[in-house]
């Protein structure tokens, strides 16, 4: 019908329609991870979590489905230009209920479909409003269904803090966005968002936790607040941020908020503006790539943002993975003899994990290692050879020179997220956990 | 030199039973194997005996090994002898004979150097990870009566590692896990203990039809699924690396409706 206005209700929708609206509207969120927190089931309900976290299906992008991820609703009254929910765009619209919320979790908990839920919301009147059908939903979930398995909420930016203060007795882990690396991007995109507003329940959430694990020091059963930590995530790709400026972002949000996890998301062109910029090369996913893998680097491997990347040299290196890159810049540490280097020189090594480096540290007790025993151990010779010595030899001799080893570390067939069989989603919610790290490698050899 | 062959069950209790009565027979190690079935190439000089499961030597076994070597240890070897492949029950036995005579008994599975403790190891992993599988793959079907119903076919036999992690989760519920390439029940009563049956037991599913909800809610969740995933982001590979084709006939999300 030209010209008429088509008012979208959300009455008369059922809920299969609701659910798909509103989980559509939802997939642009990256977390999905069910760890942090292992809790058994008290008996009288249903549900536990592992602290590991468990994913339950792997969707046709290759994602991890772990949780239940809808919005309440997207009858949202902001107008964030890279969202497809913006005021401004004509798409179908819907609210869920509270109740219809809970049957859903429950009824695909019960059948193993997921870990539990990831509830977020667009913005309806107000963001207070819109927290307090979240706590709703939530509070029914929890006292009267008494689901003991994970949930996961967004506090939204602007709400009153007593209402984040509940919300987070309920939940096990909540997340603020930051939405785009700097307050200058999301000035420009986010109009109706401001970086203070979304700091601010960063900080109360912190505040929070530290707090709770004093009180659960004193009184082990006080209730826990947001026990699986907090998380954020910022899109990249649609704001000429360098990798430089998301990593120094990225490692202050570590070590000033405590944050349990920081997300990346390649920015996906759903609305045509012109503060957008086009990507004929489809999302920045290589660049998403290089991310995570630094992340991991400082979040278990010790490294800092500044020895990786620096305003001369702001971006990451598109053939090869930080880790290497980091080491070929610096040969003079190189090589490092496996039976004598401490812990952390050892995790420095490229073909080196966290697994492999703790099972090194292990295994040298009871005799000297050998190049076998290391690829026994799950070392990745074809990296590491150029970077140790084991007994004081290389496995070849080889020229520890930077052009001659970059040549051999690049791997035309690179493990990308989107490579058969690369460094994949589910790995990336591996290292978050690291004990299982250990169940895949089995299977990825 | 002769060789001694002790021919034992397939199961924790026959294994560990082989284990006990090799100590008995007081001669070096690596003259005495265990394997679950007579060798097809009959060796010269190799003298072959049965021996029954007796579940008091086999709990003498467990004993030692736990007080030994550890909890950890122990679920270990537990796991690598739920394993499908036959040198299982060699590896436990070397391996068990390899700590026994170690000054750091605790420290055993870092000996890897070792091939029976690394095989231990590597079947262990093996057992843990199919089961991991299927504590993320499994789905239940909620049956007429409201019970819910699950089939699986593992390589390994991971069922009692995984009824554990579902009776916590799901302690109101009447459930039942099938292993249908064993035929073997795990049956869980609501509020109760749960417990195993072997054999004839299928004309459970067979009987009864499925539940209203089973419908509404299967399609809501394979609805779901389908628009999680991000259409620019569409990576088959990745997904099937993921979640191995094996598993998918017993997935709701991707059963023909
Ligand atoms: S607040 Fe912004 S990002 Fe969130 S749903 Fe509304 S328009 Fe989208």
């Amino acid at each position: 019908m030209e010209g008429e206005l088509i008012v979208q209700t959300t009455e008369n929708k059922s809920l299969m329609e609701k659910l798909g609206i509103l989980s559509d509207a939802a997939k642009y969120d990256v977390s999905c991870s069910s760890s942090g927190v292992g809790r058994r089931g008290d008996g009288t309900g249903i549900g536990n979590t592992l602290a590991a976290g468990i994913c339950h299906s792997f969707g046709a992008d290759g994602r991890c489905i772990s949780l239940l991820k809808i919005l309440f609703t997207n009858e949202c009254i902001y107008d964030c230009k890279y969202c497809i929910n913006r005021k401004s765009n004509d798409v179908p619209r819907a609210t869920f209920t509270p109740d219809e919320i809970c049957e859903l979790t429950i009824q695909f908990y019960r059948r193993n479909y997921i870990e539990g839920l990831f509830l977020s919301s667009g913005i309806v009147y107000s963001p207070t409003y819109t927290m307090e059908l979240i706590y709703e939903a939530v509070h029914k979930l929890r006292t009267l269904y008494r689901f003991q398995g994970y949930i996961h909420v967004k506090a939204i930016p602007g709400a009153d803090p007593q209402l984040i203060q509940r919300l987070g007795l309920l939940a096990d882990r909540m997340s603020v966005n930051l939405e785009l690396p700097t307050a200058e991007g999301l000035k420009k995109l986010a109009p109706n968002k401001h970086r203070k507003n979304i700091l601010s329940p960063m900080r109360q959430i912190q505040q929070g936790i530290t707090q709770n694990k004093n009180e659960l020091v004193v009184y082990r059963h006080a209730p826990s607040f947001v026990p699986a930590g907090q998380s954020t995530q910022m899109i990249v790709g649609a704001t000429p941020e360098s990798d430089y400026q998301v990593m120094m972002v990225a490692e202050n949000l570590y070590k000033k908020f405590d944050l349990k996890r920081v997300y990346y998301s390649a920015f996906v062109s759903v609305n045509e503006d012109k503060d957008l910029p086009a990507l004929p090369g489809g999302p920045p996913l290589l660049r998403e790539h290089r991310l995570y893998q630094a992340d991991w680097l400082l979040r278990f491997y010790g490294f800092e943002a500044q020895e990786l990347l620096s305003e001369s040299r702001p971006n990451f290196n598109i053939l090869l993975d930080p880790k290497a890159d980091w080491a070929l810049r610096h040969l003079e540490v190189f090589p490092v003899e496996i039976n004598r280097a401490d812990y952390h020189t050892i995790l420095r090594v490229p073909g080196i994990g966290v697994k492999s480096a703790q099972r090194i540290i292990r295994a040298r007790r009871s005799g000297n290692l050998t190049f076998d025993d290391l690829k026994k151990i799950g070392v990745t010779l074809k990296r590491a050879l150029y970077f140790i010595t084991c007994n004081g030899k290389m496995m070849y001799p080889t020229k520890l020179e930077e052009d001659y080893i970059t040549r051999n570390l690049i791997d035309r067939k690179e493990k990308l997220p989107f490579d058969k069989d690369g460094m994949t989603y589910r790995q990336l919610s591996l290292f978050d956990d690291n004990s299982e790290l250990y169940w895949k490698q089995a299977v990825s050899g | 030199m002769e060789e001694y062959y002790l021919i034992c069950e397939d199961s924790l209790e026959g294994i560990f039973t082989g284990i006990y009565d090799a100590y008995l027979m007081k001669k070096p190690h690596n003259r005495i194997h265990i394997c679950l079935g007579e060798d097809d190439n009959y060796r010269l000089f190799a003298v072959y005996q049965t021996h029954p499961p007796d579940e008091k030597k086999a709990a003498s076994v467990a004993r030692t090994v736990i007080r030994q070597f550890g909890e950890e240890t122990y679920l270990a070897i537990c796991r690598a002898l739920a394993s499908e492949k036959p040198d299982k029950a060699e590896a436990v036995y070397k391996t068990v004979a390899a700590g026994l005579a170690l000054k750091d008994k605790r420290d055993l599975m870092g000996n890897l150097s070792n091939p029976y403790i690394h095989r231990v190891f590597e079947l262990a992993r093996f057992t843990a990870n199919e089961a991991h599988y299927h504590v993320e793959f499994l789905r239940f079907k909620e049956l007429e009566n409201g019970i819910l119903y699950a089939v699986i076919g593992p390589k390994n036999n991971v069922l009692t590692f995984i009824v554990p992690h579902f009776a916590d989760r799901l302690p109101l519920e009447n459930f039942v896990i099938h292993d249908e390439i064993r035929n073997i029940f795990a049956m869980h009563p609501a509020k109760g203990e749960w417990y195993l049956v072997c054999g004839d037991e299928n004309r459970l599913q067979a009987e009864h039809a499925f539940s209203e909800g089973e419908k509404k809610y299967s399609e809501l969740f394979t609805s779901f699924f389908h628009t999680i995933a991000i259409k620019e982001r569409s990576n088959y590979g990745l997904q099937r690396n993921m979640l191995p084709i094996r598993y998918r006939r017993y997935m709701t999300e991707f059963q023909e409706k």
